[in-house]
């Protein structure tokens, strides 16, 4: 049971990475879909390890909006614009995996005392949600396309939700249905926005935004 | 009735009055906003009459504040301020009901009721958290009433930012104090902070941060500056309400955390109090005397009013750390009982000089004048409200600095330096202080509504509607109330004492018609004072009129027989010798424009003078800070160039920077 808790917390990692890595923004949001998935499979097995209902509850929630509803939303966000590649990243491909490997050593480094509170397997792997959030943050800072901005943050946000069903078995139900609806209502408000950036400058280069500045 | 369910009522019917004052059109805006104001305030003298009775209350409710929980607790101390506030609300509320009669604004109005709320559960927190966040929405509230007239007048948006800035320095102080406070002490109840043990060095350091934070809202000098400004500028009703009521809290968190929470403390403490007490006492007042503005005139006057409150609160805070009860509870109870004649006086005043502003449109007073055949109850309600600023017998104002003074002058026997050398200074400043009190509302009631008018719209000013009347009648039978029976308010002073660990020490005043102090000799009937000086009056009434024949003629004019309104004596005229006296202090800016005929420059054509008293502690201190302010805020803002990767890039490089410091430290 450890080393699946373990399994799915590495592809979480991995598949957070790899945001970093590939360009293809049709893959980003495939990745997206399995880290939807890992989610899912990591309150499952905190269920299991917990012995709580509730919580495959929260897992089938997670599973249907992050690895089936937003993704959804995303291609359709994808479909309407022709910008399939994240083509200048303020920060190249190289140093953003150097960066993120610097990133990650931080969310190990800056987690040690709440492992040390309690050793147990799971506080073991709250690092991974921090660094998670840590490189959803990053990709919101250095991506120019506005879908890679919807990325980022939900990036940020399965990083927050990973770290908490590590440390707490996830927070009280009516919190999480708050968060997920919270969520969904920012990707819609993000794909609007995408939608009027297209219209307004014929891209979504959100650093075009600069022109509002007054 | 039970505080709890009084407390309920004050809540309930300020929810209800706002959501009536949005619903309602125009014309009845008024008076819901009114009525549920009153309402409020009806809830909060009966919530604080209770406590004043011995009644103890104590609520808490988890969860309503995140991280925190709210908790109530009514005691006498913050009865004492639920009843002033909750009384000044009653007559505000139903001078509203004439006085915005139709041109009220739909926020202005909605959010009377609730301000009136705010302020009097922010006596009755019981927590830090609880008491923070009624205090910020009392600032708040009180901000957005101050804008209320926003559109009409553009020196109203000056006044809003002042307050804005100072109200909020002073929460930040306040806040920085009482958070030291909770941490050190382990919990945030006031239980809590009253059984810490804490080093001296940390109490002296939250006691002059609150001090700080508290005085900003007394109108304290030298942070007074928003006062002068932001209740000229708000709308009557509310002028009244912060000059008398909120200012008061000011008093309330100095008395609740400097002698109750930390419980006395050192003696220099109070040594501050009582000198900045002192300060603002002098320059409230000698600003008052030159002030032109009626409503200037009497904001000044607020801030010579809590100077003298605090400086009864510093002088009996210094006995009692002394180990002087006797005299520090007499002090205090002085202290106590002037903020409750001065918020009955200023009410008045405030409601006077808004019927004022209301039928002339003039806060002027070197353009009123004359309205005392126009205006008559007016004219009388705002001389009862005059006769008691100005501490003269048989007002109310009179009792207290009388107080004041004996328990003063009784402190200089076997005292030691300080003590020898700060009793006969503040004897001083209070005697100097009342004596230009009298100049300043001799000429605010003598140019403002007497003699002949000195403009077309003092000339045509109507006496205002029955309901403003009526309001200012019960704040004047209040003050009349509070002056002949000081002596029946002996038994809940006490309690409020009671309240105070460091001071208690039985019961300070008693006596029916002759006001007692127990501990030293001393004793004063004012209904004596009344009956006296009415037998006089009359007496010299009869005298004349037996005396000597009746006959009419014209006032002497220098030989010429028409007398023009120009040639009375004006406000600016008036305060002129005062001017010149306190010339250094002052420091008035003189202009003469002097225009020469074309053809000759020997003969003149016009001379134009002109004279402006600028606040001088104002002009000193602030422009040098706000120019850093301002500096700061240019090179911040180069940050700021609206590229969004930049923002999200400051917040990854803070959150890393934390990250790396909570990494390293731990």
């Amino acid at each position: 049971m450890t080393q699946l808790l373990y399994l799915i917390c590495g592809g979480l990692l991995l598949s957070s990475v790899m945001v970093l890595w590939r360009r293809e923004l049709s893959a980003i949001v495939r990745l997206l879909v399995v880290q939807g998935v890992l989610l899912g499979a990591l309150a499952l097995v905190l269920a299991g390890r917990l012995d709580s209902v509730e919580l495959v509850v929260v897992a089938i929630g997670v599973v249907a909006l992050k690895a089936v509803l937003v993704p959804r939303i995303l291609r359709r966000v994808l479909r309407d614009g022709n910008e399939a590649r994240e083509t200048e990243p303020l920060v190249n491909v190289t140093a953003s995996i150097v960066a993120a490997a610097f990133l990650i050593l931080l969310a190990y480094a800056a987690s040690r005392p709440l492992v040390r509170l309690s050793p147990s397997a799971e506080t073991q792997a709250v690092p991974v949600g921090l660094a998670m959030v840590l490189l959803g943050f990053f990709v919101l800072v250095t991506r120019r396309r506005a879908l890679s901005q919807i990325v980022g943050f939900l990036l940020l946000d399965n990083g927050i939700a990973a770290t908490a069903f590590l440390i707490t078995g996830g927070v009280p139900g009516i919190v999480e249905l708050a968060v997920s609806l919270d969520v969904l209502l920012v990707v819609l408000v993000l794909q609007v926005l995408t939608a009027r950036l297209r219209t307004t400058f014929g891209g979504t280069d959100i650093d075009e935004l600069r022109e509002l500045h007054d | 009735m039970s505080i709890g369910w009084a407390l309920v009522g004050v809540l309930v019917i300020a929810g209800l009055g706002a959501l009536g004052a949005v619903a309602t059109g125009s014309r009845g805006r008024a008076l819901v906003a009114g009525v549920s104001t009153a309402g409020v305030g009806v809830f909060g003298v009966l919530a604080g009459v209770s406590a004043l009775g011995g009644e103890a209350f104590s609520k808490t409710i988890p969860q309503l504040l995140p991280l925190s929980e709210v908790t109530v607790t009514v005691d006498a101390l913050s009865g004492l301020f639920c009843a002033l506030i909750g009384g000044v609300a009653v007559i505000a509320g139903l001078y509203n009901i004439g006085y915005s009669d139709g041109h009220g604004s739909r926020t202005g109005q909605s959010l009377l009721p609730l301000f009136v709320a705010a302020m009097i559960l922010v006596p009755a927190a019981g927590n830090v958290t609880t008491f923070l966040v009624l205090w910020e929405v009392m600032a708040l509230v009180s901000l957005m009433l101050v804008l209320a007239e926003h559109r009409l007048r553009p020196s109203v948006r000056d006044a809003g930012v002042w307050y804005a800035a100072m109200t909020h320095a002073g929460l930040v102080a306040i806040l920085l104090g009482l958070v030291l406070f909770a941490s050190k002490a382990g919990g945030e109840s006031f239980t809590a902070l009253r059984d810490a043990d804490l080093s001296t060095t940390t109490r002296s350091v939250i006691f002059v941060l609150v001090f700080v934070g508290f005085g900003s809202k007394a109108g304290m000098v030298p942070l007074h500056v928003w006062l002068p400004r932001a209740h000229p500028e708000a709308p009557s009703p509310v002028s009244a309400l912060m000059s008398a009521a909120m200012v008061k809290l000011g008093l309330y968190g100095v008395l609740r955390v400097g002698l109750d929470l930390l419980g006395g403390g050192p003696r220099w403490w109070w040594l501050l109090v009582l000198v900045a007490g002192g300060v603002s006492a002098l320059f409230g007042v000698l600003q008052a005397s030159v002030a032109v503005d009626l409503k200037r005139l009497l904001g000044y006057s607020t801030t010579e009013n809590m100077g003298l409150i605090l400086l009864g609160v510093g002088a009996g805070g210094m006995f009692a750390a002394d180990g002087n009860r006797t005299l520090g509870s007499l002090l205090i109870a002085a202290g106590l009982l002037h903020a409750l004649n001065h918020a009955g006086f200023k009410t008045l005043l405030f409601l006077g000089a808004g019927s004022v502003l209301r039928a002339t449109g003039l806060r002027d007073l070197d353009r009123l004048g004359g309205l005392v055949s126009r205006m008559p109850a007016t004219t009388a309600l705002f001389g009862v409200g005059a006769l008691a600023a100005a501490a003269l017998p048989p007002g109310n104002g009179f009792v207290s600095e009388w107080l004041l003074l004996q328990g003063l002058i009784h402190g200089l026997p076997g005292a030691d330096a300080v003590v020898a050398v700060a009793m006969p200074l503040a004897v001083g400043v209070v005697a100097l202080t009342a004596g230009l009190g009298v100049a300043t509302f001799v000429k605010a009631f003598g140019t403002g509504f007497l003699a002949r008018p000195r403009s077309e719209e003092a000339a045509g000013a109507k006496e205002s509607p029955r309901t403003m009347r009526f309001a200012m009648l019960v704040a004047a039978a209040v003050c009349a109330g509070l002056a002949i029976s000081p002596a029946s308010l002996g038994p809940a002073l006490t309690r409020v004492l009671e309240a105070l660990p460091t001071v208690r020490d039985g019961s300070p005043l008693e006596g029916g018609v002759t006001l007692r102090l127990t501990g030293i000799a001393g004793s004063i009937s004012p209904v004596l004072i009344l009956a006296g000086l009415f037998v006089a009056g009359l007496l010299v009434v009869v005298l004349v009129r037996r005396g000597l024949p009746r006959r009419e003629s014209l006032v002497w004019g220098c030989g010429g027989t028409r007398l023009d309104p120009r040639m009375e004596y004006t406000a600016t005229s008036f305060a002129e010798p005062l001017t010149r006296v306190f010339d250094d202090v002052l420091r008035p800016e003189h202009d003469v424009d002097v225009t020469h005929h074309a053809e000759s420059q020997y003969l003149i054509e016009s001379v134009r003078y002109r004279q402006r008293v600028d606040d001088r502690v104002e002009a000193a201190l602030y422009p040098p800070v706000l120019a850093a302010g301002n500096k700061l805020g240019a090179v911040l803002s180069r940050l700021q160039n609206g590229s969004v990767h930049r923002y999200l890039a400051l917040g990854l490089g803070g959150l890393i920077v934390v990250l790396v410091v909570v990494g390293l430290t731990a």
